[in-house]
């Protein structure tokens, strides 16, 4: 690696107010809980002076000037020389691979709009999906005109972003099993990224849970923008695992665009009913949203609701806490 | 709607470069204002402006009415502007665009909350009847500083214009018309006149006076100062925009006073040429037993 | 009703018993709404007001009238004034040109103070309500947008910080022993000449100046460096709440901590 020698620099500006803060700084390195307001950047702190730095989201650099700016309240985050802020709370920002939730808001000639609660709306392409008809074809011209049939106004999808665009709006795709129409369950909308209470980018954003009560089996379905789906788990006729990368395209069936929900018991969507229940007691607690917390819980709401005799699904306000409370261990 | 056509890219850096330079694109200096024209018309009340291009009329007409129940010594007073399709297609009749709106305030902070005019003087029986005087201002053109062009035509329409004599007699009101009796000017307190300053620059550096419509679009900033010769202020107007620092309006305060003087000395000037003119044919007249033969 | 300036010059106490150049009470919470992106409610003294802001996003049919901007987000501003929140109860109307004023306002000082250029195609909606009257209320007004901006996480340069300065005497009164003021309530507003300041940050730079009074020029400067102080005890008070919520979103998990702060990038 190379050694570069760098230009002594005039002393900085803030050198005092710089000094007290690294005090600080220094004695929470050791993992200690203790935060203090001076660690939260805030629109207009001088991050740094120093032009060996590279400015990234969150910051900016007045012209005339050298020292980096935070633009956002936030916390620091050094990737290398690179500096930004990340955000109390924001919008979500659309990341390449990230799993989303969406909901159609416009069909257009060949492509749908979608919401995915980001600051634009995101693109699919008719040709971004899985078309029906078993084999791996060519989009036609028919495809094109019967456009509503596979997705329409207000239809739930699970897609993944596959591109972005140069002024930030997302590209979508479902070209695989696990994406596609959303169906048999519910959408539980949560604030995006950050803000305490939000979907946090994990290993896993789907997993199937079994339920209690003889619910049967549960997906639960967070996507990385905050919107969630949950859902009567749906046995494949074919393991999909099973089949392989060439005839995963035969296996989607029309089926999989079809809007009416499969026979659901009651059961079941009880179950449903409380995962959702979970989930904004969680917002409302400002935990993170995840699949440890989710099932934890769920197990704990489980117990919660055979102390009344009509097993309760509410898990508002008191309750909430006393869940919040035996999630955190407080 | 037919939106209007911003400046192009290659304009703006133009224009933004050669005042950073120090050349205004008409070749002004930075505080030269335009070649103004005041006139006013046959009748009482009417007067023209034109500031450039910017052309802009203003008429003055008074009626008896009723006064408002809550302020029954007070006469009405209102300024009612418009920016019609004369100037662009953008503005649409019947809907008051943002700058129409901020104009009428701007007049009514300036000339009416000011108490520019003796609202009190308009009072003929307390409770029953007062005169209702009304300024109607037409935009006829609009090339920039349309605030400062629309206040001096405010202003000077009221300085010229007046209304019918009346007496009281017991409880019998009675209005003379012209021929019965001259008219009289209304009482008038003091004549604030808008001076607007535009911004350019990252910081605001460089500072016009009397704009044009296209340095209008340019600016990053803007600041109306509303102020009699006195040193009398009646309002400041910094509605947003680029963040200055404050010596800067302190600065512009003294360049609008003394542009304020200006102006009520060419007003002055002007009522006098026009008393003179009217005075030809009346009690000048009347002496002399020349006949315009 | 005239002010009685002579308990003023006596005692150099205004009539809630405050000294010329002190404000009142501040309060601020940021993040009330949930449903919001961003949200704030703030207390000048008896003024309160919230502001709830939406977006940025994209909207699916423009409203008429509306500019959409291609290269940069669009803002737009809307205040309702509720009808209990002054004395009188008075409705005020959509088409009120005093309103629009204030909506102009804060949208064109909040226009040049954000990063709209990072989110084109889309419009950040502001709604503020106003709770509760009692001057300073253009003030009140944008030091709420702030909060809900900064809880939004809209990149802005900095913070823009309101707030009022008067003067104790009337423009007929051309003594010269008057003092400036900070922070009029309602009842000195109704008195007193005064006028609105923002300023961006810690700076002198002024964003908003408005003056709805008559006043002598000279009281001019008295009265903006009087304001622009305000300005900067405010700022300090909003950066304040940012940083307390912050921290507490830190110590519960929510946010992970800062890398490296200060020094440590200076070296």
């Amino acid at each position: 690696m190379p050694i570069t020698v760098l230009q002594p620099q005039p002393a900085a500006k803030r050198q005092a107010a710089a000094m007290s803060v690294d005090s600080d700084s220094d004695s929470d390195s050791g993992g200690g809980a203790e935060v203090h307001g001076e660690d939260i950047l805030t629109p207009g702190t001088v991050i740094t002076s120093n032009s060996q730095w590279m400015r990234g989201h969150g910051t900016y650099v007045q012209p005339g000037e050298t020292a980096i700016t935070s633009s956002l309240a936030g916390t620091l985050t050094k990737t290398n020389k690179l500096l930004s802020v990340r955000p109390l709370r924001a919008r979500y920002t659309p990341e390449i691979g990230d799993l989303v939730v969406g909901r159609i808001v416009e069909v257009q000639a060949k492509r749908w709009r979608v919401d995915v609660a980001a600051s634009q709306l995101a693109i699919l392409q008719i040709s971004a999906i899985n078309l029906p008809g078993g084999i791996l074809r060519k989009r036609t011209e028919t495809d094109e005109l019967q456009i509503r049939s596979f997705f329409a106004e207000g239809d739930l999808v699970v897609a993944e972003v596959q591109q972005l665009h140069q002024d930030g709006a997302a590209s979508l795709h479902t070209r695989s099993l696990k994406y596609g129409k959303l169906r048999n369950g519910v959408f539980v909308s949560v604030s995006g990224i950050g803000g305490g209470s939000g979907v946090v980018r994990a290993k896993r954003q789907v997993w199937t849970m079994d339920v209690a009560n003889a619910g049967g089996k549960v997906d639960v379905l967070l996507g990385v923008n905050g919107y969630i789906w949950i859902s009567k788990h749906i046995e494949s006729d074919t393991n999909a695992e099973a089949v392989g990368i060439n005839r995963m395209e035969e296996s989607v069936s029309s089926k999989v665009y079809s809007s009416q929900n499969d026979p659901l018991e009651l059961s079941t969507m009880r179950e449903i009913a409380r995962i959702r229940s979970v989930i904004l007691a969680l917002v409302e607690n400002r935990l993170k949203v995840d699949e440890d917390m989710v099932t934890k819980g769920y197990s704990e709401a489980v117990e919660l609701g055979r102390e009344s005799p009509d097993d309760d699904l509410y898990l508002g306000g008191e309750k909430g806490q006393r869940l919040a409370a035996a999630l955190t261990g407080h | 709607m037919p939106r209007e056509a911003e400046p192009s890219l290659s304009e703006r850096t133009f224009v933004t470069q050669a005042l950073e330079e120090g050349l205004r694109v008409d070749g002004r200096k930075f505080d030269q204002f335009r070649s103004l024209e005041l006139t006013f018309g046959d009748e009482y009340g009417v007067a023209e402006v034109k500031f450039g291009k910017t052309r802009v009329l203003a008429k003055v007409s008074a009626e008896v009415t009723v006064p408002y129940t809550d302020r029954p010594f007070d006469g009405v007073f209102t300024i009612t502007s418009e920016l019609s399709p004369m100037i662009a297609p953008s503005y649409e009749v019947n809907r008051p665009s943002m700058e129409e709106v901020l104009l009428s305030r701007l007049l009514e902070k300036t000339i009416r909350r000011s108490g520019a005019l003796d609202t009190e003087s308009l009072c003929l029986i307390a409770g029953q009847k007062c005169w209702s005087i009304r300024v109607d201002l037409h935009v006829l053109t609009h090339d920039g500083n349309l605030t400062d062009c629309a206040c001096l035509a405010v202003v000077a329409a009221l300085r010229h214009f007046r209304k019918p004599d009346s007496s009281i007699e017991g409880e019998t009101l009675t209005i003379y018309t012209s021929a019965e009796r001259e008219p009289v000017p209304l009482s008038w307190l003091h004549s604030p006149f808008c001076v607007t300053f535009s911004f350019f620059g990252e910081e605001g550096e460089q500072i016009l006076v009397d704009t044009t419509w296209l340095e209008e679009q340019l600016r990053v900033s803007t600041c109306t100062y509303s102020i009699n010769k006195h040193g009398e202020l009646c309002q400041i107007a910094k509605f947003g925009g680029a963040a200055l620092d404050a010596p800067l309006f302190i600065q512009c305060a003294t360049g609008a006073l003394n542009r304020s003087k200006e102006l009520t000395d060419l007003v002055e000037r002007k009522l006098a040429d026009d008393a003179k003119r009217r005075d030809k044919g009346g009690f000048m007249a009347e002496l002399t037993a020349e006949n315009d033969r | 009703m005239p002010l009685d300036t002579s308990t003023y010059s006596l005692a150099l106490l205004r009539v809630d018993g405050r000294r010329w150049n002190e404000l009142r009470r501040l309060h601020a919470q940021i993040r009330t709404q949930d449903a919001a992106d961003g949200s704030s409610y703030l207390e000048m003294g008896h003024t309160k007001v919230m502001c709830i802001v939406t977006g940025p996003s994209e909207q699916q049919q423009q409203r008429r009238g509306q500019t959409s901007q291609r290269d940069a987000a669009a803002i737009n501003v809307n205040v309702v004034i509720a009808g209990f929140s002054s004395v009188d109860r008075k409705k005020s109307g959509r088409n009120d040109k005093r309103i629009q004023e204030i909506e102009v306002t804060i949208a064109n000082a909040l226009a040049s103070n954000l990063h709209t250029h990072l989110f084109p195609h889309s419009s950040i909606t502001i709604s503020l309500h106003v709770l509760s009257q009692d001057g300073s209320l253009l003030a009140a007004l944008l030091n709420a947008t702030t909060l809900a901006l900064i809880d939004a996480g809209i990149p802005m340069t900095d913070y823009i910080a309101a707030c009022t300065a008067g003067s104790t005497s009337t423009y007929a009164a051309g003594d010269d022993s008057a003092d400036p003021l900070l922070d009029l309530n309602n009842q000195e507003e109704q008195e007193l000449p005064f006028l609105t300041v923002a300023t961006l940050g810690d700076s002198d730079r002024i964003a908003v100046l408005v003056c709805e009074s008559r006043v002598q020029v000279t009281r001019l400067e008295g009265m903006l460096v009087v304001g622009v102080d305000g300005c900067k005890q405010v700022k300090q008070f909003l950066d304040q709440v940012v940083r307390e919520k912050g921290a507490e979103m830190v110590r519960e998990g929510a946010v992970e901590k800062s890398d490296a702060m200060g020094m440590v990038l200076d070296e």
